[in-house]
């Protein structure tokens, strides 16, 4: 289509995506290197000859990447293949050991899945073409400037060989905020698969495919023709590494192309890299001819048959599933709901605590005092994932009365976050244990005792005279007594 | 005088004691040894000096064998004379005009010459049993997954298999009973055929032997061949043996299919050698691909080179379908005629080489004449079968080899066959 024809027209803007991201295995897909890297770890020592491609290693499947992939299949409720097949995409860039990279082609783990996602008010789903494991290439550092300008480069392969899953979508979206709730969706479901790590660097590494085309061209219910897609001019937007990267990449490119068509210009044909930190999109090479990778079967791996891993395989309760049976089963709110499903940790926590203990202070703890307090102090549940228990504890001295709710909150659960101490410590230390039987027993008497005038303003009838007497004991046992049961024991002695 | 048969002269002393303690093993150079420069016969990896051990060499080593060098060979193994190796070729120590055959020739040779009891080579083609075949040594390729790949630098990794060569048949059993066997860091490999005791197989016992003779293999070869071949044959039935001709008609696309599929597995297996880590310092400037470019202009020699851009070129786009996939085809029908063909026979017996072996220089010109000399090996690597050849005499003072091919996992039934041979 000329820049001319499309000036003319109303546009509708088409999305696809390749997402890449790294699969959570102890070890890397086809050796037996750790795929965890140290903060200050040295280029080029997690590795073997295998992930470093020395002359006469073999890759040998990781089964457990399989799993995960499979629990991504079941979770985007996608087809499973019968048996893994891996062929080599062979093409030469200096980060890749072999110079092929080990990947699936005709038979992919998983395809023909889809993800809903909520985007404002309206349901949306995306269709996944197909998902399918690869290695991860090694990374490369280009010394003294950016990879056009810099001296030399030099190449580190301790992510050599990391699990990749390369994930697929129809080219379902409609707009930059899509795809944000989309990432934000698939992050959300592959953490609660257990097999992604959000926090990884390079964990989620996302291409996108955008074309501008005439809104007419699209039918009614969305969906987009084939062939006027392929006439289309498209952009591959690459470098993008988070979902909120991504609504910005795509929504400065939405804005680029469509300014150039308003200008009467071509939209040209070709990949551009998304700098974030200048927050735009840069041409890397304009029509490059299409790559041709030489695809063949990698006859090093025997196929593995995995037809019954999907019903071998069980795969958590996923987010939506358990957001409506927490409100079902513990008369959440939509809000409270979502909060405390927004990971599978806090999910998991409230549903422990909530099982123990009262399930509307449950509530209350967790999605109000616990995630709050947290996120005053940008933490996140996995900040203090090995202190689950001390806040359960915490639960339980409310929920069983043992301290107060306002000194749990305001006294014992900041005190635990911002100095380390257990419930309990704080609890000792600050003196707040509800005052013992005896104490307020004690108080009661003084209190009466000291206090003939209201004692005889109580017989006359008088309802502020309770409430001055309640106010004694109070204070007289520091704030630990519970004013119900001081109440009580009042009235008792008073009318006796 | 020296055949040349090492491009890497050094001891690596293995276990005490064990089945192999007294016995020095050669080891082609294609087959990485901790420590000790693993060159390929390549000018690519003529410094380079692996960090680890094949899994047979740490197999050799536990078995107490005296590793004494690292034998020369064609350039990553393409050639089926050692000539195309960047050390220069290997003499035939029966006859140093001659070639020693390949591409494991200086294994052959140095086994041949006295200057190692056993060798190792690999086989992918047909360079074990070539180079065994003109050197007049036996040579065992085992079948695909027997023995471990781990550590031998990938030619045509679908294809090939490490395999031992020795002056006697139950030398090279003794070998392969140490090598054979799973191994977890080859997937490829299995439990078949690991604890099969393959030297107590060499007991030269044919009485009801089955041995069927493809027609396709015997015609077109040399006259001297066919005649030492046949002799063999009568021998081997006064021994007991029945014969009987079976037919492999999709033969003669073994050749055409079988380097297809080589030369397309080397383009992307010999892809990793790029400078990046491995090769000559070149002057290049410009971008990567212009260095890539340079270092293996200047590290491959002219045979690794043409078989990397014809394998390039049969699976690119286009071209995919029509060579590649059709190589593949032809891959499967041959199985087929294999298994029926080893319905009918316990083995199969064909000349290991059509030809007697070559003049030094001979064939260098035309590489085409090379490679159909591999026709009667090739087939067997292509249908991942077992095949061993055993000297079956001399014509004009040149060893002939006697190839016996066998059921997938069948070597007990070919060494036993091969060991009738000597007798
Ligand atoms: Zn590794």
């Amino acid at each position: 289509m000329t820049a001319q024809a499309l000036q003319q027209r109303d546009l509708a803007v088409v999305i696809g995506l390749e997402v890449h991201v790294q699969l959570e295995t102890d070890t890397k897909i086809f050796c037996g290197c750790s795929t965890e890297s140290a903060d200050d770890e040295a280029p080029n020592t997690r590795t073997c000859p295998v992930c470093l491609g020395l002359p006469g290693a073999l890759p040998v499947l990781n089964e457990a990447a399989v799993e995960a992939a499979v629990k991504v299949g079941k979770a985007l409720d996608a087809d499973i293949a019968e048996e893994t097949r891996f062929h080599r995409k062979n093409y030469y860039y200096p980060d890749l050991p072999k110079n092929f990279q080990i990947t699936q082609y005709d038979a992919p783990i998983c395809a023909d899945g889809a993800l809903e996602v909520s985007v404002e008010d309206d349901r949306r789903e995306i269709g996944i073409g197909r998902a399918h494991l690869e290695e991860d290439p090694g990374s490369l550092q280009h010394e003294g400037g950016s990879i056009e300008t810099a001296d030399h480069t030099l190449v580190d392969y301790n992510r050599a060989g990391t699990p990749l899953m390369e994930i697929v979508t129809e080219p379902d979206f409609r707009g930059p905020g899509e795809v944000r709730a989309f990432l934000a969706k698939l992050e959300e479901v592959l953490e609660y698969l257990g097999v992604f790590d959000a926090s990884r660097d390079g964990s989620l590494r996302i291409d996108a495919n955008i074309s501008l085309m005439p809104a007419d061209e699209m039918a009614d219910d969305g969906s987009v023709d084939e062939a006027a897609l392929e006439a289309a001019n498209r952009t591959e937007v690459k470098n993008i590494s988070s979902h909120k990267g991504a609504e910005k990449a795509l929504a400065y490119e939405v804005t680029r192309q469509k300014n150039a068509v308003e200008r009467g210009r071509e939209i040209e044909q070709e990949t551009r890299h998304w700098d974030e930190s200048r927050g735009i999109t840069v041409s890397m090479r304009s029509k490059e001819e299409e790559k041709d990778y030489r695809y063949f079967r990698e006859a090093d791996l025997p196929p593995l048959q995995v037809a019954d891993w999907k019903e071998r395989i069980p795969i958590p309760e996923l987010p939506d599933a358990r957001r409506e049976r927490f409100r079902e089963a513990y008369g959440l709110d939509a809000e409270a709901a979502a909060k405390l499903t927004s990971t599978k940790e806090v999910a998991d926590f409230f549903e422990d605590v909530a099982d123990r203990f009262d399930a509307g202070l449950a509530a209350t703890w967790v999605a109000d005092d616990l995630l709050g307090e947290l996120n005053y102090r940008d933490m996140t549940i996995t900040d203090v994932s090995g202190r689950l228990d001390e806040f359960a504890r915490l639960i339980e001295l409310v929920d069983t009365d043992e301290i107060t709710e306002k000194n749990a909150r305001e006294v014992v659960l900041r005190t635990m976050l911002d100095e380390g101490h257990t419930p309990e410590e704080v609890v000792e230390r600050e003196g707040l244990g509800k005052a013992g039987d005896d104490a307020v027993a004690a108080a009661v008497e003084a209190a009466i005792e000291e206090n003939p005038d209201a004692v005889e303003d109580y017989h006359d009838g008088e309802g502020g005279a309770l409430n001055f007497l309640v106010g004694q004991v109070m204070s007289k046992t520091g704030g630990s007594a519970d004013p119900g049961t001081v109440n009580g024991l009042l009235r008792e002695r008073l009318d006796e | 005088m020296s055949v040349d048969a090492f491009i890497t002269e050094e001891t690596i002393q293995g276990a005490d004691d064990g089945p192999l303690a007294d016995r020095t093993v050669a080891i082609k150079d294609n087959i990485s040894t901790a420590g000790v420069r693993t060159t390929c016969g390549s000018e690519m990896l003529a410094d380079y000096v692996p960090p680890y051990d094949a899994t047979v060499v740490e197999r050799l080593k536990r078995a107490g064998a005296t590793l004494v060098g690292k034998t020369n060979m064609d350039e990553f193994g393409m050639g089926t004379t050692t000539e195309t190796s960047a050390f220069g070729p290997t003499k035939n120590p029966v006859d140093e005009s001659r070639v020693p055959g390949g591409s494991s020739g200086g294994s052959a040779a140095a086994v041949a010459a006295g200057e190692a009891d056993v060798a190792l080579g690999s086989d992918t083609g047909g360079s074990v049993r070539c180079p065994a075949a003109f050197c007049g040594v036996v040579g065992i390729k085992p079948t695909y997954g027997l023995v471990s790949r781990y550590g031998l630098v990938a030619y045509a990794n679908s294809l090939e298999q490490i395999g031992p060569l020795a002056p006697t048949v139950e030398g090279a059993a003794e070998v392969l009973d140490v090598i054979a066997g799973p191994d977890e860091r080859d997937a490829t490999t299995r439990e078949a055929g690991a604890d099969a005791d393959y030297a107590s197989a060499a007991d030269g016992d044919v009485e009801g032997l089955s041995i069927g003779v493809p027609t396709e293999l015997i015609e077109g070869a040399d006259e001297r061949v066919i005649e030492r071949f046949e002799a063999t044959l009568d021998d081997l039935r006064a021994q007991g043996a029945e014969t009987h001709e079976v037919s492999l008609p999709s033969v003669e696309r073994a050749v055409q299919a079988y380097y297809v599929i080589a030369m397309s597995e080397a383009s992307s297996n010999l892809a990793r050698f790029d400078g990046v880590r491995y090769g000559p310092e070149t002057d290049a400037d410009g971008n990567w691909n212009d260095s890539f470019a340079q270092v293996r202009e200047e590290g491959f020699g002219d045979e690794v080179k043409r078989r990397i851009l014809l394998g390039t070129y049969a699976l690119s786009a286009g071209y995919h379908d029509k060579y590649y996939a059709k190589a593949q085809d032809a891959r499967a029908w041959l199985k087929q005629d294999f298994d029926e063909a080893l319905a009918e026979a316990d083995v199969l017996a064909s000349p290991t080489m059509p030809v007697l072996p070559f003049e030094l220089g001979e064939s260098l010109d035309d590489p085409l004449q090379m490679y159909l000399a591999d026709a009667n090996t090739v087939p067997v690597n292509l249908a991942n079968l077992p095949a061993v050849s055993v000297p079956a005499g001399r014509a004009d003072g040149l060893p002939v080899g006697f190839q016996l091919i066998g059921s997938a996992f069948g070597e007990r039934e070919i060494i036993r066959a091969a060991s009738a041979v000597e007798n």
